[in-house]
């Protein structure tokens, strides 16, 4: 994590805390609006679209079962023989005689799956601690604020370990399995989500519903559930969209790294491409498929979240 | 000044602290255990006590903890599991290759990273404004293991033009001095070993550069806009200096600020991405040997790993943050 990053982080605090407290939502609704009008926004919308309309419905119009090796006499591993794209395989075949085409469509779901619980779970648990951190610090007196120094102090110290060493330390705990994939990128993703949220909800305490709602004795606890919590989400679901792109392809990198699902019956683009490895020189088209589709989905979320942020950022408009 | 840099070392010594106490609870939660790790299958119950006491299991938590502390201190971090090789002189051997290979990346992401930045917001909506941005959207998106095999795939394999693995071509005779190939090289005066090095590291360090030269580049390109912006180089233009002197010591020498800042903290994150790079290339650097220890479920080197990484990243930042505190003063104030 940088400075430059962390900069980001906190720009896009501001911009959602002025999009909140001035001019009740208008200015929302000019982001919306602004956000409809962004070639980037329609880009990223739409590769995020179709990603999404083919992760759901995979399974029901994929050509064939990807699981089935149905071809498997006609893929030779030591003489490189991998047959290519044809009338009823439009992919050609994987190494053991499998339907690349319906293993893409399919591999669709999971990858997906893996982006967004990862995301879930950076989300959840970073909104736990940049959450109580901002809690303690606004209501809890001045323990309350040492308790905050330690927790973001805590935070700083993980966000500056590489992302990858910190999926890896986890997945190591955890052994080889997609679901350690999952947890290992979304626990790296805990403390850019907490030092967001964190910095959110800090803009919004200051806000004048909030003194509105103390001074009519409204309960803290209430306060920071009901009122600053849901006003604070605006710029951490901007990042959420842009960690989605980050977490595929961590998630292809630890699967690389040996990771990731040791039988991949159950396609994943990440295991896809991390297998296809083995056969590079003979069938670089093994890897090529899934690696194209990781870096364009890859590309709709961070078109998809950037634009979303310069449209909610007044000083980024300025410069448009 | 003092005052800021005492509390910051102070902030930093904590901070490495509870480092040291993360790294220990993870590794006292490593599945298995030590002694399942060192013992066949079948060790009787006595066995394994016999080694518990030994390897100090026995002993309360904290003294394990402190025991601990000390052997990082000494930087012993036990033998590898792989080559039987102490850790620290294992990482130590490989940090040359490691280090060589990161600087010429990154020399490739500031050769081409800050002009192709600059360029792009000079020419904003240009097509060259184009192919930067997407450019550098595309290389974030891309998986650097995956660039660094179609690198090899088609460069090496194929066309034959690069090596496709080590540093220098097996039997090349070389005289060893700093472990830097192409620096032993020029000091020596053996120019084919400097040749040899150079060609094996092109296309390593392309593939490591990718991201870096992205970073760069987009944040050259939007901080050189946003300086654009600022009505001191308007001054300057309504005062009539010439374009030349404005974007030299107007545009470029404010707008640096922050590529220079982000430019010292990708080193550190270098190293994640050589493991990838590395191990593609067999590069034989400290990459490739946590791509090992993590494909062999070598903890203990992993352990060594993450702290060196994780110790000389903290170190960074705090440099980072002194120098930030040196150039400009509302930093000092402000703490």
């Amino acid at each position: 994590m940088t400075p430059a990053k962390i900069e980001k982080l906190e720009r896009l605090v501001e911009a959602g805390a002025q999009a909140r407290t001035a001019e009740s939502g208008s200015l929302w609704r000019q982001s919306f609006r602004r956000l409809r009008r962004s070639p980037m926004a329609i880009a990223g919308g739409a590769i995020v679209g179709v990603f999404v309309l083919v992760a759901v419905l995979g399974p029901w119009i994929a050509p064939y079962d990807p699981t089935a090796q149905r071809w498997g006499d006609e893929v030779f591993l030591n003489r490189n023989v991998f047959p290519g794209p044809r009338a009823e395989n439009w992919f050609g075949l994987d190494h053991l005689g499998r339907d690349m085409f319906s293993r893409m469509i399919v591999g669709a779901r999971q990858t997906l799956l893996v982006g967004v619980v990862a995301t879930l779970i950076g989300f959840a648990a970073g909104a736990a601690v940049g959450g109580t951190a901002a809690a303690a610090g606004t209501f809890g007196g001045r323990w309350g604020q040492r308790i905050e120094a330690v927790i973001m102090r805590a935070v700083d110290v993980a966000l500056s370990i590489p992302m990858l060493l910190l999926a890896l330390s986890v997945a190591a705990l955890l052994g080889p399995s997609l679901t350690t994939v999952m947890i290992a990128v979304g626990v790296a993703q805990i403390p850019i989500f907490a030092r967001l949220l964190r910095g959110s909800m800090l803009a919004q305490a200051h806000s004048d519903y909030v003194l509105a709602a103390i001074s009519l004795g409204v309960p803290k606890g209430r306060i920071v559930i009901s009122h600053i919590f849901p006003n604070s989400l605006g710029p951490v679901i901007v990042q959420a969209t842009l960690v989605l792109a980050t977490a595929i392809i961590e998630a292809a990198a630890l699967s690389y790294l040996g990771l990731g699902n040791p039988d991949p019956g159950n396609p994943e683009w990440g295991t896809m491409l991390a297998d296809a490895q083995r056969f590079l020189s003979g069938a670089p088209q093994l890897a090529i498929y899934p690696a194209v589709g990781i870096i364009v989905t890859a590309l709709g979320f961070t078109l998809l979240g950037e634009a979303m942020r310069e449209s909610l950022d007044p000083r980024l408009r300025r410069q448009g | 000044m003092l005052r800021y840099t005492v509390k910051r070392l102070l902030q930093l010594t904590v901070a490495l602290l509870g480092l040291t106490l993360l790294l220990f609870a993870w590794f006292k939660a490593l599945p298995g255990g030590p002694e399942n790790r060192l013992l066949p299958d079948d060790a009787t119950d006595q066995q394994r006590e016999a080694l518990r006491r030994a390897l100090g299991l026995d002993e309360p938590i904290w003294t394990q903890y402190v025991e601990f502390l000390g052997r990082i201190v000494r930087l012993d971090f036990g033998s590898s599991l792989s080559s039987g090789r102490p850790i620290a002189t294992e990482l130590a051997d490989r940090l040359p290759a490691t280090v060589e290979l990161s600087l010429f990346a990154i020399v490739i992401a500031i050769g081409v990273g800050i002009p192709l930045g600059y360029l792009a917001a000079r020419k904003r909506g240009s097509w060259l404004d184009f192919i930067a941005v997407s450019g550098s959207l595309i290389g974030i998106c891309t998986p650097v293991f995956f660039l660094a095999a179609m690198l090899k795939v088609v460069f090496s394999q194929n066309m034959g033009v690069f090596p496709t693995f080590g540093r220098l071509t097996p039997g090349t005779g070389f005289t060893e001095v700093t472990g830097f190939r192409v620096l032993d090289g020029l000091i020596t005066g053996e120019l084919d070993v400097v040749g040899n090095a150079l060609v094996h590291l092109v296309l390593p360090a392309v593939a490591l550069a990718s991201i870096p030269l992205a970073v760069i580049t987009r944040i050259t390109r939007a901080s050189v806009l946003e300086v654009l912006g600022e009505d001191y180089v308007r001054t300057a233009d309504a005062k009539g200096l010439k374009p030349q002197t404005i974007r030299a010591r107007h545009v470029m020498k404010n707008a640096l600020l922050p590529v220079v800042t982000v430019i010292g903290l990708l080193l550190g994150s270098l190293f994640a991405g050589a493991v990838l790079t590395e191990s593609v290339f067999a590069f034989g650097g400290v990459g490739s040997f946590v791509y090992q220890a993590t494909t062999e479920r070598d903890y203990p080197a992993l352990l060594g790993f993450i702290l060196i990484i994780a110790v000389s990243y903290v170190v960074l930042n705090l440099l980072v943050d002194l120098s930030y505190g040196f150039l400009d003063p509302r930093v000092r104030v402000r703490s």
